[in-house]
Order: structure tokens, then C-alpha cells, then sequence
């Protein structure tokens, strides 16, 4: 295999392949990338054999063939050769990467050993503008669960709905709804937002087709694609979560929310719980921790309903004001042990609901 | 146990000479013969001290301790300003933090919590390389042995990987399948087990003491 290719153009398809790479791994092919090479085209894959992106590149082709590099080492050092002309051969078990003086010479991993990476057949497809698609995925993904003992919720929910693509996560102490009104999605499918959220870096474009079989989904624009395995599990019934009215509403700036919580965590710690005494005209914010001290202030808003205090985690808090982007937060509660609702004022279609924390 | 209060010198003679001048301390000689010599300051470290088994001669103002190697603790009292001895009784021993024995103790009694369809076999299952924290059967054929920690690192996939080599060798048992059980099993630790076949499982321990968390939940 020999190709030439513009170092930053080589640098990129490397790099956004390399982010399917995992650090963990127990396999060491599964550290490299498969580079194949045919026609006037170098196709990168790589994977952790649960998500896989590929990604494609105009080259000029010297010979045909293929190899496995080490990814994060391969990325890298085209990354610093000088800007110009780079080149890749590989031969006799090694890589050689060249361009302007350097010279790298890299030993070539067994294209054998590279897992053979089947596409499933069928399945619903549909298109999405990926800017507003990975804004939803972003505001939803906050909510996602991290914890692998528990791998229903580190899934976002794809779900279709009347009028277009619903997308919901939760990680059962907040949940996240975002409604894409317009894109015609899948029945029902549960996709771990770890491969999702690469998405943005790896191959969205300015359009992205999404197909969805019953084993995995694959993400594909003009810059390749990401293929993940979904998760197969019922994701919890969400909607019974969610009450239909809430007797008590605060509305107030959200700057001058974000910047308040951005205060009050500088007392609290992450089991701290930030404290809204809600009350005509806005809201009193306070924190104490008894081996630091305190924080108190005022914030200026509307608030209908009775006096009240409830208590939120400040980091789920503070992820749920910075997910929301119109100029003011509605934040919807009912009792200081339910959950409260936040939403942009007049914007419904991203809701996130938050559990407070027992005082 | 002997406790005196006193001022005193302190001379040893051994693998070295050391001498403590007059001063206030704290002489204690436990019922095993121990001897230790304590200031008003520090956290347990005595001065000087005569580790067991060793012969003490009290002649009044002065105590000599020597120990089968030919070392010898001269202690020289002045002022005596307390003394006291009392009868302690054997210690039960320090007990280490409940959580990995309270674990065990609640998971036997729900080991659904583990998997679902786990059934109790017997906890500490002897093997000859000791003994496994829970044997379960479970609904398939097949035997389950599970290994509990409070933390879960790699040291105890490879206990359990020693377990199952010996369980799965008795034909009345295999085939065994392991689980790994711990409040926060690492990452490594997932990769070995996974690697090995073996199953890991996070549990919640104040989930499962019935504590009620000020954390509340969606569902």
C-alpha cells in the first residue's frame, strides 16, 4: 500500500477514526486503524467493537492494499510532520510515514487479526440537519448515566412521535426530553450516547443519514460514518414521569441563573445541595457547607404559586440551566419532594426534569 | 494491666545504649509482659519499650526488663504520683470496617440483587484455596460463585478465577460461572473479568441496608 495525501486532509481522517479507538482495550489490533486503499480512495476504520467509525479520503494511489497502523502514534505523527505532502507505504511488516524530511518508520500490525466488521441489512433510515441534531443530542446527553452497571441509562431513547424524532435520556435522579419536530425517526431505538456524542467530532456534516436495524445504528455524511451496537433493553416508561401542570412557577433570567449556580458551587460540593427558597419576585439561592462556609443572594424573577424550599444537586442543576438556551428558565415545581420541570420560556421542546435533593 | 505514672530515667542497654533523662511518663506493662514507656505527646509510639516475652524485676524504685536476647530496660523511678493495675480480659479484636461482611450478609439474603433467578446455596463455600463469599444456583443449569468486595480490583478477579478453577473440577457443581461483586468495581478489574468470562456486578450498599438517601430518584 502507498498513498499521498495533504498532511492536514491525512492528519483529519485519522484522527476522527482514531476517536472509535478505545484507551482500555484488551485486544492490541484493536489499538490500530485499518487503513484500506483502493481506486483513488484511503478508507480508515477504526473500532472497539462496539462503536466503529469509518472515514474516507481522496489520495493519490501509488499501489493498493491495506494495513493496520497504531492509531493514536499514526494520528499523531502525521499531525507533526510539516504541512505539505505526506506519505504512507507500507511493506514487509513496517509503515513508513515521510513528508517534507521526517520520516517515520512504524511497525505494521497484523491486518489479519483486525475484526471483520459486518453492516446489518434493512432497517428504518431517515435524514437529520446536523447542527440541530447534535445541539438535542448534547442537551439530552447530560442526563445520560455514565454508570455501566446500569446500561439502559447510558442510553438517549430515539423515539418517533406525531410530529417528528423525540430523543430522551435519564440517569434516574434528572431526565432529559428534546423533541426534533420535522425528522421522521425510528419506532423505537436505545443507542449509548458514549458513541453519540462523538458524533459532532468524527463525522457530522451539514446533513447526517441515520439507519437503524435491530442491532445497530449507523451515522453516515459526506465526512464516513459512525456504526454503534444499540442497546437492547426497555428503556423506562418516561412519560408517567412527567405531570401534565405544575401549581407554582419561577421564571427568571438565565444568565443570571447560570452565573448564581456558578457562585453557590464554589461552596457546595458535589453532595451539597443548592437551596431555592422561592418566593414573590423571584428567588433567595443559598449553599452551606459547615466546614466552609456559606453563599446567599438574591435573584430577581417571577414567581406564582406558594412559598416554598426545594433543594437541587448543583451539578444536575447546573446541567440542566446550561443545556436550556433561550434568554430566560422556567423552572416548574409542585413540592419540595417532587420533581421540578425546566424548560426555556416559550420553548418546550427541550425539558429537563430534576429530582430535588430531602433537606 | 500495670499503669504507673511516674518520674523516671530510662536506660536501655542492647543492640544500642539509649538513656531518656528524668522526666513525667507513663510506664505500661501489659499482662503478656510487654513493657512501654509513653510522653505526654504522640499517637502510640512509645519512647522506649520491651516487646514479649521478657522478665521484669520490680525492686521498688526500680524495674529491670530484660528479654531472651540479653537486652536490658532500666527503669529508675522518682516521684511516684500514680499506680494503678487492672484485670482487661482477652480483647475481641479490632473490627474492621462491617461493610464487605455486611455485603455478603445482605446479597445471601437477596441474590436477585445480584442476578436475577440466583438462589442460595451457602455462603463461604469451601474450596481447597479457601473459601468463596457465595455459592448460588441458579435457575439454568449451572452453579454461580461470587466473589464480594468493597472495592473491586483486579486482585479480586484473580481470587475468583482461582476459586473457579477448583469448582469447576467437582462435577457436582460445574458448570461455574463467576460474578464479581463490589461497590465500584474498576475498570481494570471489569476488563480482567470480562476478558475471563467472569460477570461483574456494582451494588448499592445503602440501597441495600434500606437507607434512605437524600438523593431522590425519577423511578
Amino acid at each position: 500500500m502507498r498513498i499521498r495525501a495533504e498532511r492536514d486532509d491525512l492528519a483529519d481522517v485519522l484522527a476522527r477514526a482514531a476517536r472509535a479507538v478505545g484507551n482500555r482495550s484488551p485486544l492490541p489490533i484493536l489499538q490500530g486503524l485499518l487503513c484500506e486503499v483502493s481506486g483513488d480512495e484511503l478508507r480508515v476504520t477504526g473500532t472497539d467493537t462496539e462503536i466503529t467509525i469509518r472515514t474516507t479520503l481522496k489520495v493519490e494511489v501509488l499501489e493498493e492494499g491495506k494495513t493496520v497502523i497504531p492509531a493514536k502514534l499514526a494520528a499523531d505523527a502525521v499531525k507533526r510532520l510539516p504541512s505539505g505532502a505526506v506519505a504512507i507505504t507500507a511493506s514487509d511488516g513496517e509503515v513508513e510515514i515521510t513528508g517534507n524530511g521526517p520520516r517515520f518508520r512504524l511497525r505494521e500490525m497484523n491486518v489479519e487479526d483486525f475484526p471483520t466488521l459486518s453492516i446489518s441489512e434493512g432497517g428504518d433510515g431517515f435524514s437529520v440537519d446536523s447542527k440541530s441534531f447534535i445541539k438535542a443530542l448534547s442537551q439530552v446527553g447530560v442526563a445520560a448515566s455514565t454508570d455501566e452497571a446500569r446500561p439502559t441509562l447510558t442510553g438517549v431513547l430515539f423515539e418517533k412521535t406525531d410530529d417528528g424524532l423525540r430523543l430522551v435520556a435519564t440517569d434516574s435522579y434528572r431526565l432529559a426530553v428534546c423533541d426534533l419536530p420535522g425528522v421522521d425517526g425510528p419506532a423505537t431505538a436505545l443507542i449509548p450516547y458514549r458513541a453519540l456524542r462523538e458524533l459532532g467530532r468524527s463525522i457530522a456534516d451539514d446533513e447526517m443519514q441515520v439507519m437503524i436495524t435491530d442491532r445497530d445504528a449507523t451515522f453516515t455524511s459526506g465526512r464516513g460514518s459512525l456504526t454503534v451496537r444499540i442497546i437492547e433493553a426497555t428503556f423506562p416508561n418516561y412519560r408517567q414521569l412527567i405531570p401534565d401542570s405544575y401549581p407554582a412557577r419561577l421564571v427568571v433570567d438565565r444568565a443570571s441563573l447560570v452565573d448564581a449556580v456558578s457562585r453557590a458551587s464554589l461552596v457546595a460540593e458535589d453532595h451539597i445541595p443548592i437551596r431555592f427558597h422561592l418566593r414573590s419576585g423571584g428567588a433567595e439561592l443559598s449553599v452551606s457547607r459547615q466546614e466552609v462556609g456559606e453563599e446567599t443572594e438574591q435573584i430577581e424573577g417571577d414567581y406564582t404559586g406558594d412559598e416554598m424550599t426545594i433543594a437541587f444537586n448543583t451539578r444536575y442543576l447546573t446541567d440542566g440551566v446550561q443545556a436550556i438556551t433561550t434568554d430566560n428558565v422556567v423552572l416548574d415545581t409542585s413540592d419540595p419532594l417532587k420533581p421540578g420541570l425546566m424548560h426555556g420560556e416559550g420553548e418546550e421542546n427541550f425539558r429537563y426534569l430534576l429530582m430535588p435533593v430531602r433537606l | 494491666m500495670r499503669i504507673v505514672i511516674a518520674q523516671c530515667t530510662v536506660d536501655y542497654e542492647g543492640r544500642l545504649n539509649a538513656h531518656l533523662p528524668l522526666a513525667t511518663r507513663l510506664v505500661m506493662v501489659k499482662a503478656d509482659g510487654c513493657v512501654a514507656v509513653h510522653a505526654d505527646g504522640g499517637a502510640y509510639k512509645p519512647l522506649n519499650w520491651m516487646n514479649a516475652p521478657n522478665h521484669l524485676i520490680d525492686d521498688g524504685q526500680r524495674w529491670i526488663v530484660t528479654n531472651p536476647k540479653g537486652e536490658t530496660l532500666t527503669i529508675t523511678f522518682g516521684e511516684i504520683f500514680f499506680e494503678t493495675a487492672m484485670e482487661l480480659g482477652d480483647d475481641p479484636g479490632l473490627q474492621k470496617d462491617g461493610v464487605e461482611a455486611d455485603l455478603q450478609r445482605l446479597l445471601a439474603d437477596h441474590p436477585e440483587e445480584i442476578e436475577e433467578g440466583l438462589e442460595l446455596i451457602r455462603r463461604e463455600y469451601p474450596t481447597p484455596v479457601g473459601p468463596v463469599d457465595l455459592l448460588c444456583r441458579t435457575t439454568e443449569e449451572g452453579t454461580v460463585a461470587i466473589e464480594i468486595k468493597r472495592r473491586g480490583d483486579i486482585d479480586g478477579v484473580e481470587q475468583l478465577t482461582r476459586y473457579l478453577d477448583f469448582l469447576n473440577r467437582d462435577d457436582r457443581l460445574a458448570p461455574v460461572r463467576g460474578i464479581f461483586v463490589a461497590q465500584v468495581v474498576k475498570p481494570q478489574a471489569r476488563v480482567l473479568a470480562e476478558d475471563r468470562g467472569i460477570g461483574w456486578v456494582e451494588v448499592d450498599y445503602d440501597r441495600l441496608c434500606g437507607i434512605d438517601s437524600p438523593h431522590l430518584r425519577l423511578f
